[in-house]
């Protein structure tokens, strides 16, 4: 057998498949003056326009249609009037090809700024930039992954721009960095693409090599094969009641369809920002009504826990006018939006009331991002003096993970988002790749903190729920069910086999896995002794 | 050859953005006549480049002045119509 790297699973799916290591994107070079003049600069520019036109061809037809649009304006764009004439003032003054387009389109993006409207279309001029300026240096900015094979991705981290160019023939991904709350986990997990992130020693894999993704054993094996796969704890398919109810997360109607062809008990998780993140000015009463109808009749049977906006700096709604913030993960976002657009927040409760009644769903309502007892209480009476709702909160903040005692009579139910409580429970940014251990839901601390919120929630006769990433792994969520949790919520693609967890055990049982787990000193060995137990 | 012009309103409700001003370009590029922007207090832009148009930034409900150079004023007055209609949204 080859090497092994250890790094975190992501997923229950392995693979093989070669290496094919995806370098970090190089520096453009600096600008310069011309030494060719200016007729043999515009030539090149020329031609490297033409690269990028092709370039943008090929992702335009292997992309959705909304997206196939864009491209087409970006390939408009190179061969604007406008742009070249501003490249060719540069070009006259003695500029290279690199620093007369550079500036012609750093130009435009200057004209578009203070614009709402034109936001994105800077990023895509500036992605046109790059775009340009790499091909006439000859480096490459995109993936360029062949359509088929079978491709295991080696690289430091993927950004969302990364995981859109991923092609049929990615079977696996590793990175070096990144946690498993790291987009490119999200992504996989959704995809069913086998990962394992934060393996250390990534670095040490070349290409070419055939190497074995075996998520369940947190591990890459070098040479290794798929007989050689760790196999996941195998529940057996079952009818039985799972011993806590086991919903699904969801952003829009077409997730809820989704979810509603699984055994999913209703939605333990229904994110409303897709309604208004793309927006330009707010939606009326009725849109919203409607847009939520439409998701509230398509989700599974069972109740639907929505969440009111979730909006901050870093995912900012175009018509709240949100101030850009050094620290948006600690800053204005979800709740305490409620300062300045106190209206919005109660015109989306209005329109979730009026889309309960048109479907005649039960709908639970709870408020992102609550750190004190009274923020929970004016959003409890602003719930309940809007709609027939049960009313809860978020519990994200360690601040109120430790005051679930003082929530009796004010509030339903609460749900814990691990991904958010772990960042701000070990002060480790979600977004930062080099802290993705530290968020790994296996840490004795986290652990500790829902055993906390578990216990407390039961004495205090509130429903406590889990709809973080972790809630999707389904030993884990036999540990939550053990730690005193009344449901959890998972992605679609994971309620089948977290239900089957959770039918195949009594609650004892669970409650014996969560004392194991409860056992580890580090994020590995609360695994390991949870595992153990399990199998026994 | 004469220059005509005619009046024409934004009613897109995100003002004219990407789509419009790229439909636009491609009519002027088409047809190859001099088609020109004119809003009041400002140069006059060329209908050659989108992003030109783009910078513009005209809003939902602003209304500017079309000029276009051509033989014949009902030929003019198709450019502007069709113009008018890409900016409906």
């Amino acid at each position: 057998m080859g090497a092994e790297l250890k790094g975190l699973g992501v997923g229950l799916t392995a693979a093989v498949g070669s290496v094919h290591v995806v370098a970090p994107a190089q520096p453009l070079p600096a600008w310069g003056k011309s030494t060719i003049g200016a007729a043999a600069e515009m030539e090149r520019l020329k031609v490297a326009i033409a690269a990028v036109t092709q370039t943008l061809d090929e992702l335009g037809t292997r992309s959705d249609a909304t997206t196939a649009e864009i491209f087409e304006a970006m390939k408009m764009w190179l061969d604007d009037e406008g742009l070249l004439e501003i490249a060719q003032e540069h070009l006259d003054e003695g500029s290279d090809a690199a620093g007369a387009i550079g500036e012609a389109f750093n130009a435009f993006a200057v004209m578009f700024e203070g614009d709402a409207a034109f936001e994105e279309r800077i990023a895509d001029l500036q992605d046109l930039s790059r775009r340009v300026q790499a091909s006439l240096a000859g480096i490459s900015v995109g993936l360029d992954l062949p359509q088929t094979g079978q491709l295991v991705l080696v690289g430091e981290d993927f950004s969302p721009a990364d995981t859109a160019q991923f092609t049929p023939a990615v079977v696996g991904v590793i990175t070096r960095a990144g946690g498993p709350t790291s987009h490119t986990a999200i992504i996989c997990r959704a995809r069913g693409i086998a990962a394992v992130v934060s393996v250390a020693d990534a670095g040490s894999l070349v290409d070419g090599a055939s190497v074995l993704v075996d998520p369940v054993g947190d591990r890459v094996v070098v040479g290794g094969s798929l007989a050689e796969a760790t196999k996941p704890l195998e529940f057996a398919v079952t009818d039985a009641e799972s011993i806590i109810p086991v919903r699904a997360n969801i952003g829009t109607a077409a997730d809820a369809a989704t979810a509603a062809a699984t055994t999913a008990n209703g939605v333990g998780l229904f994110r409303t920002e897709l309604l208004y993140l793309s927006a330009s000015s707010q939606p009326s009463i009725e849109q919203q009504t409607a847009s939520y109808a439409e998701v509230l009749a398509a989700a599974p049977a069972g109740p639907i826990v929505v969440r009111t906006i979730d909006a901050g700096s870093d995912k900012p709604v175009p018509f709240l006018n949100m101030p850009h913030e050094e620290n948006p993960s600690l800053g204005v976002r979800g709740f305490r939006l409620i300062v300045e657009h106190r209206q919005f927040i109660a015109d989306q409760l209005t329109s979730l009331e009026a889309a309960r009644k048109q479907t005649g769903r039960e709908v639970w309502v709870m408020a992102p991002m609550i750190a004190t007892v009274a923020e929970a209480a004016e959003f409890a009476e602003l719930a309940r003096s809007i709609g027939n709702f049960k009313v809860g909160i978020m519990i994200e903040t360690p601040a109120i993970s430790l005051q679930v005692d003082r929530l009796a009579g004010v509030v339903d139910f609460v749900s814990i988002g691990t991904n958010d409580l772990s960042q701000y429970l070990f002060a480790a940014d979600r977004m930062n790749p080099a802290l993705g251990a530290l968020l790994n839901p296996w840490q004795p601390g986290l652990i500790r903190m829902l055993q906390k919120i578990g216990t407390d929630g039961n004495a205090a006769g509130i429903s406590v729920g889990v709809c973080g990433e972790s809630a999707s792994d389904p030993a884990f969520a036999v540990v939550l069910a053990g730690l005193g949790m009344n449901s959890v919520s998972a992605s679609p693609s994971q309620v089948n086999v977290v239900r089957n967890a959770l039918a195949s055990v009594t609650a004892d049982k669970a409650r014996a896995v969560a004392q194991a787990a409860l056992s580890g000193v580090d994020a590995a060995s609360a695994k390991a002794a949870a595992l153990a137990e399990l199998a026994r | 050859m004469a220059v005509f012009t005619g009046e024409v309103e934004v009613l897109d409700p995100i003002g004219m953005h990407a789509r419009p001003a790229g439909q636009i370009v491609k009519l002027v590029k088409e047809t190859g006549y001099d088609v020109v922007f004119i809003r009041d207090g400002e140069e006059p832009t060329k209908a050659n480049s989108a992003l030109r148009l783009m910078a513009m930034k005209v809003k939902t409900g602003e209304k500017f002045v079309v000029s276009v150079e051509v033989d014949d004023e009902a030929t003019a007055m198709g450019v502007i119509a069709q113009i008018q209609e890409f900016l409906k949204g």
